[in-house]
């Protein structure tokens, strides 16, 4: 599944940027992360309980960044599995200045979806993803007004 | 043979006669699989891979072990003993890898089973089943069968240097020369998506050994019990005659039943392991992931014609997807479509190359049709397409290259005797029926004020009632024993098993005929190898032609026994016994002998010839000496609504011919269920996996099987040609709908977008892709 | 395909419904089950106990009461399909109710159900938006009245609280003058809507005075179509209107993607099924 679309935040392009390679941040902002702890440079792994409705999925796996290139772009990768299935994905982070104090957050990726919730969660999966990415930018819109 | 008379009807065959299995049925009063239980029996589920490809580094049971309430978790290693899973296939270029019956270092698709669980009911062996951790090692996978034929491609089984898994070729006539001679040449490839068979009954197994008597007692959901009790045999190494399998009410096959699975096996070794009965019950889930998956093709087809319309030859290529490992009949399921491409058409050239090719996908095996709807459908849309290049009536053009009626036996470049018929009466019968030249009137005005009108045509043949021996892998032949009982009860006994389509009723109206008894006081029995000594099975539209042939000459042999003891008893001579409406007579004597008094007779023997045997029982085999060809005409006319893309069906319209009929209602029943699967692919259906391998059509929320309301009204109407390889006449019924259908829909949908220079549309032609491509269209 | 284990409670007044609530968190409502069973068999929910509902009778009824008719939250959809009062009074609800799903889906489905699961290709919620609908819903500390379009937050999302459950959906007994029309297209292996359209057109002297216009299945929530009705609003009752008021069904909505609709198609859909069912409404306005 193609992943493409972009966010602009009203924070600078540094400070998004410090956030967004922050773990503690991600941890915050990524929807239903319970834990994700570091066990490498730039390496972590996750603990996800992913619910939407009554449905609920508990994922644990790792992400990785990659290629980074402060203050502009990193690749994200990430796996996860759990009893329901799993998911690989990559994800291209490019963040454009806008202005002084505004940034877009440009993201591009592929996610592969695998095991039972690829094989009866067609129809929720387009949605599952836009959703978790709207959330997440609402989450990390919060946590930067904070700052 | 090309007469075209109704059968005279006398007493119950050729009357529509209501099933005699429906009050079980519809009472819920059967016995299915899941019905049966056993005292002390447990519960198996099975652990299946989410990968496509992917090494198992590592099975931890520990947690699932020990869970309360389960007695037993088996990995491979535990089931290596077992006999692989057998393939059927004996093309020299055969590759069959080793089909273990759980997964040992290696998944091939996902659903591919790794382990399995036995508890005390199903919900602890699922709960097992989560706690079973597998460490997977995920390869690069391929999942797509023409990546799978790239030099570049990856292995799906390593131990070969290519993904191919066989190849076939035929050839007939000069086909280069009548190319090189040909005014015209007209091709299409076509893709063919994997379907899911989706039996209303998914499969089942109940296994039970007994330690004292040393058998094995296996209830299947199966087609073919009589096979299955060999194989199970030879997978477990047991001695045959210790081995029973039943096959109780059978809630639907559609062909994905005529095999033999690994969890026939894994249910009875466990059974056999641990000493007690297990039940497994596969829901529906798995039935949709891995019952084998009919079709799978990408075919090409090339035609060469006189400027006439005369066709004079075919190429025909054929990629055939077989998943990850061969199932029973996998590789000759599309071997079918090779020997029936030249469909109706008298066509003397052929040349057919057939690749079968590995893929990380699940098995692929017959399914309802079996490889007939694959070559109908090319060869139809390819008539269409020469229809159009030579600017000709389809219709008249199908009809200029039928034989006539009177060149049967019709000996086709495929080397097969297509034994009777007349295509065009049949065809013409239908043409009229749809009002043809009418409705291309119709057609003209509705375009002309946007509206989009289309008409298919499907003239098809097909090959069934399998058949010779020497053209099955396991025996063509079918048996029955009619055994009468002291109080005049008769019991047929049959190898058939059918499993939905009313043989027990069809058998019931040949006995209670041949013998003047009611219908009631017929008891058919089938699918038990414990009380049917001999059969092969319930497939390829064989049921009546074969089996109910054999129960018609069992029947012969008791009249003819009872003949013989009726003139011993009456005091006349054999020839002057008649025997009418159950009475024996003779013009000899006054007296009369009912059928049931002869049967008492025949029990007690006080009073039987001095040279005969006791008691009134027959058995015979019928192994026909051909197959039978059934053949029709389906046309299809629909609107596509332009701004959506949703194509209604206006009118359907089917003239079948399946020589003669012993009961025209499981005939209709028979056809319009045949009509909805052929159908379902042509705009609903299609197995969809992703890239990787991944199934995404798991459910029937995705998955989208015809449902009544999505289908049209069939107008059907017969034409009766019998068939001169059985004595009843009877062709088979079975998948003629299937075959039949799914061009007639194809071409009217591509017939009513033609003018925008559309020449096909891959199925299934769903609203989207429908749209997509008007769209396309009044955009360029 | 097999449920793991769960409690199971059937309360029989509203009272001790709501206290297996509060005092289990990780307790789920079963309304019709229609959605809620599927999932739980998948073992996609575990619920550690399921609150039926089904023996709640004040929840099974419908009354019309100054202009209003409350719809109990467990009212099947083969009820509202065949309410007379419905059928007379607010016939767009009947039309939605009467193509969800199958007849098994609809004997067992409820209105509370679907409107808390929040599906974004379900059938009411379209209608609910065109009928500028209000959600009663009742926890321990009170009722909230909510109206639909801040009661659907996002896809499968709510402003349902844990401890909540609905009791009622309100809807306008429908005024003369107002025509209304339900038109959709289904996926058909699931039966949800791809696209579905519920529109309410007011005519006076030939001019659209009155317009609703709800979609469902397009976005990851249903929403009303606010630029078609203003597009309409004030404008000749004639084709021409509803074909260019259509063209902005699915303005400012990102169209959602699956195997059997790309958004592009979906959002094709959209127009066309928002100029069918408002030429439908106002023909039945006149």
């Amino acid at each position: 599944m193609k992943i493409k679309g972009q966010q602009t935040l009203t924070t600078p392009r540094e400070q998004v940027w410090e956030a967004l390679l922050d773990p503690g941040v991600l941890a915050r902002a990524l929807p239903g992360c319970q834990a994700l702890d570091p066990v490498g440079e730039n390496h972590y792994k996750i603990r996800m309980k992913l619910a939407l409705a009554a449905v609920q999925g508990l994922f644990e796996g790792k992400i990785l960044l990659q290629d980074v290139q402060p203050p502009n772009n990193y690749k994200l990768h990430i796996e996860g599995a759990g009893k329901v299935g799993f998911v690989n994905g990559e994800g291209h982070f490019h963040l454009e200045k806008l202005s002084d104090v505004e940034t877009v957050v440009h993201y591009e990726g592929d996610v592969r979806i695998g095991g039972m919730i690829a094989s009866v969660g067609q129809r929720l999966m387009d949605m599952t993803s836009k959703m978790m990415i709207r959330k997440f930018f609402v989450s990390l819109k919060e946590i930067l007004s904070e700052q | 043979m090309a007469t075209t008379t109704t059968p005279t009807t006398k007493g119950f065959v050729g009357k529509r006669v209501r099933r005699t299995e429906d009050p079980r049925l519809i009472t819920g009063t059967a016995t299915y699989v899941d019905d049966v239980t056993r005292p002390g029996m447990l519960y198996a589920a099975v652990l299946r891979s989410p990968y496509a490809s992917a090494r198992i580094s590592s099975i931890s049971i520990e947690k699932a072990a020990s869970l309360p309430g389960v007695s037993a978790v088996y990995t491979g290693e535990d089931v290596k003993a077992v006999g692989p899973v057998p393939c059927a296939g004996s093309m020299p270029t055969l590759r069959v890898p080793h089909h273990k019956i759980l997964a040992q270092d290696r998944v091939y698709y996902v659903g591919h089973p790794v382990a399995a669980v036995v508890a005390i009911d199903r919900y602890v062996a699922q709960d097992a089943v989560d706690q079973i951790e597998v460490e997977y090692e995920p390869t690069e996978c391929v999942a797509d069968p023409e990546k799978a034929l790239e030099s570049d491609a990856v292995r799906v089984h390593p131990e070969y240097d290519d993904n191919v898994a066989f190849t076939f070729h035929a050839e007939g006539g000069d086909t280069d020369a009548a190319f090189a001679a040909a005014d015209v040449v007209v091709s299409e490839r076509v893709t063919v998506p994997r379907l899911a068979p989706s039996p209303m009954e998914t499969r089942g197994v109940v296994a039970e050994y007994d330690e004292g008597t040393e058998e094995l007692l296996v209830y299947s959901s199966t087609q073919i019990p009589h096979l299955l009790k060999t194989q199970l045999a030879v997978q477990l190494s047991l001695p045959e005659n210790h081995v029973r399998v039943i096959a109780p009410e059978v809630g639907g096959g559609f062909g994905s039943k005529c095999n033999v699975w690994a969890e026939e096996a894994l249910t009875c070794f466990a059974a056999m392991d641990l000493k007690q009965p297990i039940k497994w019950i596969e829901n529906r889930r798995e039935s949709i992931n891995v019952v084998a998956h009919g079709r799978g093709h990408v075919d090409h087809l090339e035609m060469a014609a006189s400027k006439d319309g005369t066709i004079t030859a075919l190429r025909f290529k054929i990629l055939q997807d077989i998943g990850g490992h061969h199932q029973l009949l996998t590789p000759i399921i599309p071997t079918l479509a090779v020997i029936m491409i030249p469909g109706l058409y008298k066509i003397k050239n052929f040349t057919a190359d057939l690749t079968g090719v590995f893929t990380n996908l699940p098995p692929t095996d017959l399914y309802r049709g079996a490889g007939r709807p694959e070559a109908t459908y090319v060869l139809e849309r390819v008539v269409d397409k020469l229809a159009d290049k030579l600017e000709m009536d389809p219709a008249e053009l199908r009809l200029k290259n039928f034989p006539a009626a009177d060149e049967f036996p019709f000996e086709t470049a495929t080397g097969l005797s297509y034994d009777s018929g007349d295509y065009a009466k049949a065809f013409n019968i239908a043409l009229e029926n749809v009002g043809y030249d009418s409705f291309l009137k119709k057609q003209e005005k509705a375009r002309s004020k946007g509206r989009l009108l289309g008409l298919g045509i499907s003239t098809y043949g097909e090959v069934c009632a399998f058949g010779p021996s020497p053209a099955l892998p396991a025996g063509g032949w079918e048996s029955a024993t009619v055994r009468v009982e002291a109080t005049g009860k008769v019991t047929v006994m049959s190898g058939a098993s059918p499993h939905g389509q009313g043989g027990e009723t069809a058998y019931s109206q040949l006995a209670a005929d041949a013998l003047g008894v009611p219908m009631e006081d017929v008891v058919v029995i089938h699918g038990d190898t414990g009380k049917v000594h001999w059969g092969v099975g319930t497939f390829g539209s064989r049921g009546t032609a074969i089996g109910g042939t054999a129960v018609h000459l069992a029947l012969e042999d008791i009249v003819a026994k009872g003949k013989k003891y009726a003139a011993h008893i009456l005091n006349a001579s054999l020839d002057s016994i008649q025997f009418n409406q159950g009475i024996f007579s003779s013009n000899e004597v006054e007296e009369k002998l009912t059928f049931q008094e002869l049967a008492l007779e025949a029990a007690v023997a006080q009073k039987l010839p001095p040279d005969t045997e006791p008691g009134l029982s027959a058995t015979r085999f019928f192994e026909p000496p051909n197959f039978a060809f059934p053949f029709g005409a389906h046309i299809c006319t629909v609107e596509v609504d332009g701004d959506t893309g949703q194509v209604e069906i206006l009118r359907y319209i089917a003239v079948d011919d399946i020589g003669n009929v012993i009961n025209p209602m499981l005939v209709d029943g028979q056809l319009h269920g045949g009509v909805a699967q052929g159908l379902g692919p042509a705009f609903l259906e299609e197995v969809v996996f992703s890239e990787d391998g991944q199934l995404l059509t798991g459910t029937f929320m995705d998955y989208a099987i015809p449902k009544a309301k999505d289908m049209p009204w069939i107008e059907s109407e017969r034409t009766v040609t019998p068939s001169p390889v059985n004595p009843l006449g009877a062709k088979g019924v079975g998948e003629a709908g299937t075959i039949g259908s799914l061009p007639a829909f194809v071409n009217a949908v591509v017939d009513a977008l033609s003018h925008m220079g559309v020449e096909h549309i891959d199925i299934p032609m769903t609203p989207q892709k429908v749209w997509n491509l008007i769209n396309e269209r009044s955009q360029s | 395909m097999i449920a793991a284990s769960f409690d199971y409670s059937a309360p029989e007044t509203l009272a001790d419904a709501l206290r297996v609530l509060s005092d289990d968190p990780e307790a789920k409502i079963l309304a019709g089950g229609q959605s809620l069973i599927p999932i739980m068999k998948l073992r996609l929910s575990i619920p550690s106990q399921v609150v039926d509902l089904g023996g709640i009778i004040d929840l099974h009824a419908i009354a019309e009461e100054e202009g209003i008719i409350r719809i109990g939250s467990m009212t099947t959809h083969e009820q509202v399909e065949h309410s007379e009062l419905l059928s007379e009074k607010c016939p767009l609800l009947v039309a939605a109710a009467s193509g969800i799903g199958d007849v098994q889906v609809r004997n067992r489905g409820t209105i509370g159900g679907s409107v808390a699961h929040a599906d974004p290709a379900a059938d009411y919620p379209a209608a609910l938006q065109a009928l500028d609908a209000k959600v009663k819903v009742v926890s321990s500390a009170g009722e909230k009245i909510i109206p639909i379009d801040e009661f659907i937050v996002d896809a499968l999302t709510t402003a349902l609280e844990p401890d909540e459950i609905i009791t009622e959906i309100h809807v306008p007994t429908e005024s003369t003058g107002i025509g209304t029309a339900y038109e959709t297209i289904v996926q058909p292996a699931s039966g949800y809507a791809i696209v579905g359209v519920a529109a309410r057109i007011g005519l006076s002297e030939g001019n659209i005075s009155f317009a609703r216009v709800g979609i469902t299945g397009v976005g990851s929530k249903a929403y009303r179509a606010l630029a078609v009705e203003k597009a309409l609003e004030g404008q000749p009752a004639k084709d021409d209107t509803y074909g260019i008021a259509s063209r902005v069904a699915a303005e400012g909505v990102e169209a959602l993607e699956d195997l059997h609709a790309s958004s592009e198609y979906r959002a094709h859909l959209a127009t066309v099924f928002t100029c069918r069912a408002i030429a439908a409404a106002a023909g039945r306005a006149q």
